[in-house]
């Protein structure tokens, strides 16, 4: 390890989280923007592995519950989004399919499967090198927002499908259910601390403590 | 990043810093301790143990900035007087617009969801785009808006809420679903969106946010 490089902590210096700037964490709020200071985001590992947990439990009704119901000429259809998914794929619209795949199925799935993980790595459970941890957590941020479509699908159709006594369509409960998975993992993903995971490290690299300055 | 910079790469607009002491940069995330050196236009600092950005020097960065979210909230605009999609079944005639999708999820009995929908594809790229215009507009002539520092700080809070590019590929995606029983086609709103969401991401990407905040504190001062 190149001794030059120290962590801000050890100086008992933070970030700011919201406006970037490094200032001694004991003035307890930034002196430039007012919020508050943390060495690490407080309570990282519990509040994402809480919010876990409830985009893990809602994940099965949203995809068990009908998204949407089409009543047409007074046939009532329920659809869920795999059955959305396997109807755009036997019509042969596999791009499509493939997208609504990745946003709404395996995209929450993985995102809980990564940050369960990575709270793992963070404690200690797991010991992965922390720059593939680093871009997976990237990668997670990134994705999550990209699941909302289905919402916004059933949103679209459900606006343009009121036709009268024709044909109409409503939400059903698993789009709520759904949209909950989507904005719990994003609260997750966002309250996890990537920090932990360096500090890990460090604490695998000194098995003897180093004088900090 | 702590190597010394010659005078002339120094020479190369570096923007102003706030006076007084050694300014410092965190990763965010390994949370190595750089000293914030300026960084010639064009280029960006990364960390020295994970190569993770730790600040930019974007070249025109206000005027590019305030150009890119004026720009975004005029197609803002364009994109709510105009439908999205117009959909023709036998005789009907049905436009989607923005707030009709979320005032159908209202009246359709979900209206978590409608708001939702108006919180992640109204109310935070209008926070986003009005309140970089709000910041960097009055910056580019030296002075701070009056609530500068608080606008800033939610802008950045609406930032991972901006779903205008996930909505349009929701548009996609619903005429693929409404092609095979009505005929469907874009409108002048879908191209107004496509708009909105290069402009934004434009606008995000054309200044720093290390930057932002050095200019504010600077011009308070």
């Amino acid at each position: 390890m190149n001794g030059a490089l120290t962590k801000a902590a050890a100086c008992g210096l933070a970030g700011c989280h919201a406006c970037g700037r490094v200032v001694a964490v004991s003035q307890g709020r930034c002196p430039r923007c007012g919020s508050r200071l943390h060495l690490r985001k407080p309570a990282s590992i519990q509040r994402t592995i809480a919010l876990m947990i409830a985009a893990a439990v809602l994940y099965i009704p949203s995809h068990l519950l009908p998204i949407m119901t089409a009543v047409e000429l007074g046939d009532v259809t329920q659809h869920t989004i795999i059955s959305g998914m396997i109807t755009f794929w036997k019509e042969g619209s596999y791009p499509i399919a493939i997208v609504i795949f990745t946003a709404s199925i395996l995209i929450p799935f993985l995102k809980i499967v990564t940050l369960i993980w990575l709270c793992a790595a963070a404690t200690g459970r797991v010991r992965p090198s922390p720059s593939m941890l680093g871009r997976i957590y990237w990668f997670t941020e990134l994705l999550g927002r990209w699941s909302m479509v289905d919402i916004f699908v059933v949103g679209i159709v459900v606006s343009l499908m009121q036709l009268g006594n024709y044909m109409s369509v409503a939400p059903g409960p698993g789009a709520l259910a759904f949209a909950g998975v989507v904005v719990l993992t994003m609260f997750a993903a966002m309250s996890f601390e990537p920090r932990l995971l360096w500090d890990r490290l460090d604490e695998q690299l000194t098995a003897v403590p180093v004088a900090h300055p | 990043m702590r190597k010394e910079l010659s005078k002339t790469r120094t020479s190369l607009l570096p923007w102003p810093k706030p006076p007084g002491g050694p300014r410092f940069a965190t990763c965010h995330f390994c949370d190595t301790l750089h000293t914030a050196v300026p960084v010639p236009e064009g280029t960006a600092a990364r960390c020295r143990r994970c190569g993770a950005v730790l600040y930019q020097n974007r070249p025109a960065s206000l005027a590019r900035a305030s150009a890119f979210s004026l720009a975004a909230l005029l197609l803002m605009g364009v994109a709510h007087l105009f439908p999205f999609l117009t959909l023709d079944v036998v005789s009907l005639r049905r436009h989607l617009t923005l707030v009709g999708a979320a005032m159908a999820l209202i009246d359709e009995g979900s209206p978590v969801l409608g708001v939702a929908v108006v919180l992640f594809t109204m109310v935070a790229p209008l926070m986003l785009a009005g309140g970089l215009l709000y910041v960097c507009a009055p910056l580019l002539f030296g002075w701070s808006a009056p609530g500068a520092f608080l606008v800033a700080k939610w802008m950045h809070q609406s930032e991972p809420w901006n779903m205008v590019e996930v909505f349009l590929l929701g548009v996609l995606v619903s005429m693929l679903k409404l092609a095979k029983m009505a005929d469907v086609h874009f409108d002048v709103g879908f191209w107004a969106l496509a708009g909105v969401m290069v402009c934004m991401a434009a606008a995000v990407a054309g200044i720093d946010r290390d930057e932002l905040w050095d200019r504010m504190e600077v011009s308070k001062s």
